[in-house]
Formats: C-alpha cells, structure tokens, sequence
C-alpha cells in the first residue's frame, strides 16, 4: 500500500529541513515513491516550507524528472540523444512501445509502466541505453529491454 | 598526444594534496593555480586560479565552493567515469578550494541522471571523514570543511552555473543576469566558487606535483591534461585524456574512427567539424574541448542529427529569454522545411541565419548563444543536396 504524499513529505522535511532550499530534494523523494507528485504533496509542502502552492508548483512543472501527472509504478526513460540513437534506440522504443502497448509518456492500463524518452544520460559509450527506476541498463537490444522491463513487478 | 594523470593507473595517496594544500597559505594556493595556468573543464574555460582569487578576496563569514556534476550535454560522459572512481580525489579538490577561498562548506549537485551514483559519493565522503580528511578542526588545523550532495531534477541549463546555483537553492534553474557573478554573489547571495568535476580533480595532482608541471603537460601555450568522452561511430567508444591542445585526428585515432563523415565536437552546443578537417587542436582557442565528442560515418544523415538536435534544444530551453525561447522552434522548423524542400526562397534560408546570429549576440546564457551552432555548421557545411532540393522545388513552383 503506497504511503500519503503528506507522510512522505514530513518525513523528507525531517531529513532535509523546511527551507526552500530543500524542496528539490522533498519532491525527488515524493517523486520517487509515488511515481509523480500529486496535489496533496504541493500543498503541503508549500504548508511547511511556508511558500505559495504556485512557488513549488513552478518547480514540478519545470524539471523533466517530475510529473504532476500520475505513472506506472515504474519508470522507463529511454535515451533519444544522437549516439543512442545511431546505436538503435529507436528500434528499442519501438520494442517496448508495441509489447506494451503505449507511446512514450503514457501509462499501461495496470500502473505498472511508463515508458518516456530523455536528453543523453551519460551513457554514450554503452549506447544504447536507458534507466530503468534510475538504475542504468546498457549495450540494450530490443529483446534485452522487454526482458528487463517485463522482470519488473 | 595520450597523457594520462586524473585517469592514471597509479594515483597519489587520497587526501596527499590536500594535506600538502594545509602547509601552505591559502594564498600560496590560489598563486599556484594562476601558475599552473588551469582554466575551468566543464567547457567556460575561465581561469581557476582568478576565479579562487575573486571569491578569495570577497569579504563574507559564509562562502561555498559547489561542485558541477551536471554534465548534460549531449555526448559527454567523463563526469560520469570520474564520479564512479574518484570521487575522493573529488572531494579532495573540493577541500582544496575551500581552504583557499575560504570556506567550509561544499556542495555537490548531482544531476538526476546520475542519481545511483549517490552510494559512492557518500562512500568517498565517509572514507574521507574517517581518514580526518573532512569535519571539523581537520588535522588540527583551524580549517572546517565538509561536503553535501543535492540532486538536481532533470534540466540541461542547469548546467549553467547560475542556473545551478537558482537550483540549489531551490527554484527553477533560470540563469541569472551577470554581473553579479558567483564569486561575489553566488549560492545565497554568498561568494560561491562553481567549479566543474574535472576541474576539481586535477587540483590535488596540481598541488602536489607543482603549477610548471602541470602546465608542461599541455601543448603550446595550452595547460594540463584534458579529458574526452568518444562515442558514435568508433570501434572503442570511452574516455580518453590527452594533453590539451591535441589535434582531433589523435583522439579519433585512439577510439579507432575509420570512416569520418563529420565530427561534433563539444556537443550539440559546439561545433561540427568535416572529416577532411581533422588536424585542428582540442583547445580553447581551437575546437570546444568541453569533452564530447561524437563521429559519424559516410551513412549518417547530418541533417537527421540536425533534427535531433534542434529538438533537443527545443526542450531545454528554460523560456526566460525571448531569442531562444522563440529562436529555437524557428530552426527546427527551419531544418524540416529544408529537408522537405519546402523553403521557398534564398531569401527565406538568408533569414535564418540572421535569426542564427540574433540567438547568438542577445540570449542570456550560454544555451542560446551556442543552440544554434549546430544549425550554421551542419546546413553550410553538409547540406548541398538540400540545395538540389531547393532549385528543384523553385522550378517545380515557377512552372
């Protein structure tokens, strides 16, 4: 059972401290376990950081990283940059896209994936590559990326 | 010429130059960075040791020295190899710093991307504070330092050090105007120190073996070793460390590229160079050394790279200013209607290059000032059958 955004938010703010400084770290945990963030972590964090909702809102809507839409409980974020995509990753996309039947930034029907695409990720000399929950998979190869997204709970 | 000292196989003792860094005065070290002749690695350029003496002579109780780990441009990963293997060496240049200008404090925003190599910076961070290398009193001196790590969100201008610092401090990453600069006014209005990665890696090897040997190991009036991140077409994609000012051709030679269409060197923001041109040096009066570095071969569509990475730049533009905001969607259509053919006159393409120079003299940051670059070399440089096109589409319209 996924926790409240409240209760993720005041646990955050006890490692991080309430001051505007911390919101970018607030939201990456929120973020992270929830999969985005949803009104109610906006609200309180604004609550205890003593800021506007549109001050912290500003901040979700700028970084690619946070949705304030609802995703899959697992995020795929392919790399698009152009040495990626010399080594194949549209092929990739491609795999993932038809065996789970949504377009990148969509969600599949059960919550468990969503599947976005990202600006390089640093990974260029293992190219093809993409982060699975954050974690790198590299060297991918359309059978490989199924086989390690369909593994995922 | 191949030049290895960040990723040499013997490396000194961690924490050996800081500790030497300790028995000096702080002023003695700012000195020798202006000697060694050092200027930034994330790609600016600026030189070290003046920015230190800035923030040095700043007057301020709280200073901080921030380490860039936000490599985002496309193409470069060298960031990445140093965080996973030296991250102590890292912090080390970061403790450096600090006691040059001053502070106590440093922080390492960590772009998201590179978030699972949070374990490992904390790792180097514990090892360092458990060998009395970081804390409070260190080596029963009157210097305190110590490191944090904040993770960034997911945004390329962020790289950009005011952009960085807005970040930390907890808003979108807008760059700033300038002045002020961060060494006067910087994280919190405080004098800050921005340096990248790389930079503060090679500053415990400066401290210990010396500004002149450092500055012997660039070529000509170029300084230090340089680290370049290959991939694209090559047999061995990877990270490479040269002396700076090296021609292209060497690098190229060591990550084995056999067939050389063009090469984009300093990423989508730097410069695309034809493969009969490569004896150009790698430096910051040559090609952009920032350190990526992608080759593509005689079966590459320059302008399908174009595309990409108009699209790119499309989506990182923060939107504060108007000339990339706007700038930049006109040169991706730009690039569509040239490969469709559907620009309709000389006239129309001659707009655009006006538009390309408009981006480059009036945006805010480096983002706009460079977007467009790409743009200029790939449809001068690469582009003749498009003018093909375009004569064929002329006529098709005239009958």
């Amino acid at each position: 059972m996924a926790r409240r955004a409240e209760e993720i938010v005041t646990e955050a703010v006890g490692q991080f401290g309430n001051s505007r400084e911390s919101i970018i770290q607030i939201l990456t945990r929120v973020n992270n376990e929830l999969s985005y963030v949803p009104p109610e972590a906006v609200s309180e964090i604004a609550a205890v950081t003593g800021l506007t909702e549109a001050e912290v809102f500003s901040v979700v809507s700028f970084y690619s990283f946070f949705s304030s839409r609802p995703r899959g409980r697992n995020i795929i974020r392919i790399c698009s940059t152009i040495s990626c995509a010399m080594a194949g990753q549209g092929e990739i996309l491609q795999a993932l896209t038809d065996e789970f039947g949504v377009e990148p930034f969509e969600t599949t029907e059960n919550n468990r994936i969503t599947i976005e695409t990202t600006p390089c990720i640093g990974l260029c000399d293992q190219a093809p590559a993409m982060l699975v929950n954050g974690e790198p998979h590299v060297k991918l190869t359309p059978e490989r990326a199924c086989e390690i997204v369909r593994r995922l709970k | 010429m191949e030049k290895k000292v960040l990723l040499a196989e013997e490396q000194p003792e961690f924490g050996a130059g800081f500790l030497k860094a300790l028995t000096m005065s702080p002023a003695d070290v700012v000195n020798l960075m202006k000697d060694s002749g050092i200027r930034g690695r994330g790609g600016a350029g600026f030189p070290v040791g003046f920015k230190w003496e800035l923030a040095s002579a700043a007057v301020s109780e709280v200073k901080f020295v921030v380490c860039n780990a936000d490599e985002g441009e496309p193409g470069t990963f060298k960031d990445r190899v140093l965080l996973e293997n030296y991250s102590e060496r890292l912090i080390e240049g970061m403790a450096v710093a600090g006691y040059s200008i001053g502070s106590s404090i440093g922080i390492i925003y960590l772009r998201a991307e590179y978030s699972y190599l949070m374990p490992v910076i904390n790792k180097a961070r514990e090892r360092m504070t458990a060998n009395g290398l970081l804390g409070k009193n260190i080596q029963n001196t009157e210097y305190t330092f110590d490191v944090e790590i904040r993770l960034g969100a997911g945004a390329y201008v962020c790289g950009e050090e005011t952009a960085l610092l807005e970040s930390l401090e907890g808003k979108s990453g807008l760059p700033r105007n300038k002045p002020p600069y961060p060494v006067t006014s910087g994280y919190q209005d405080m004098p800050t120190v921005v340096n990248n990665v790389e930079t503060l890696c090679a500053i415990p090897h400066i401290v210990l073996n010396g500004a002149h040997w450092y500055a012997e190991l660039g070529l000509g009036e170029c300084s230090g070793t340089k680290l370049f991140s290959v991939s694209g077409d090559v047999e061995r994609p990877g990270v490479y460390e040269l002396s700076m000012g090296s021609p292209l051709k060497e690098l190229l030679g060591l990550a084995g590229a056999v067939d050389v269409q063009a090469v984009q060197v300093g990423g989508a923001s730097g410069r695309t160079v034809s493969g009969s041109d490569l004896d150009q040096p790698l430096s910051f009066k040559g090609l952009p050394p920032g350190g990526s570095v992608i080759v593509f071969n005689n079966s590459v569509e320059m302008m399908g790279v174009l595309e990409n990475f108009m699209e790119f730049f499309v989506h990182e533009s923060c939107g504060q200013c108007t000339p990339c905001r706007e700038g930049l969607p006109q040169l991706q259509r730009a690039v569509q209607d040239i490969v469709s053919g559907d620009v309709g006159s000389m006239e129309e393409l001659k707009n655009y290059f006006t538009l390309t120079e408009v981006m480059k003299a009036t945006s805010k940051c480096g983002l706009g000032q460079t977007a467009a670059n790409c743009f200029v070399d790939i449809v001068t440089g690469f582009a003749e059958f498009h003018h093909e096109n375009y004569q064929s589409h002329r006529r098709g319209s005239d009958e």
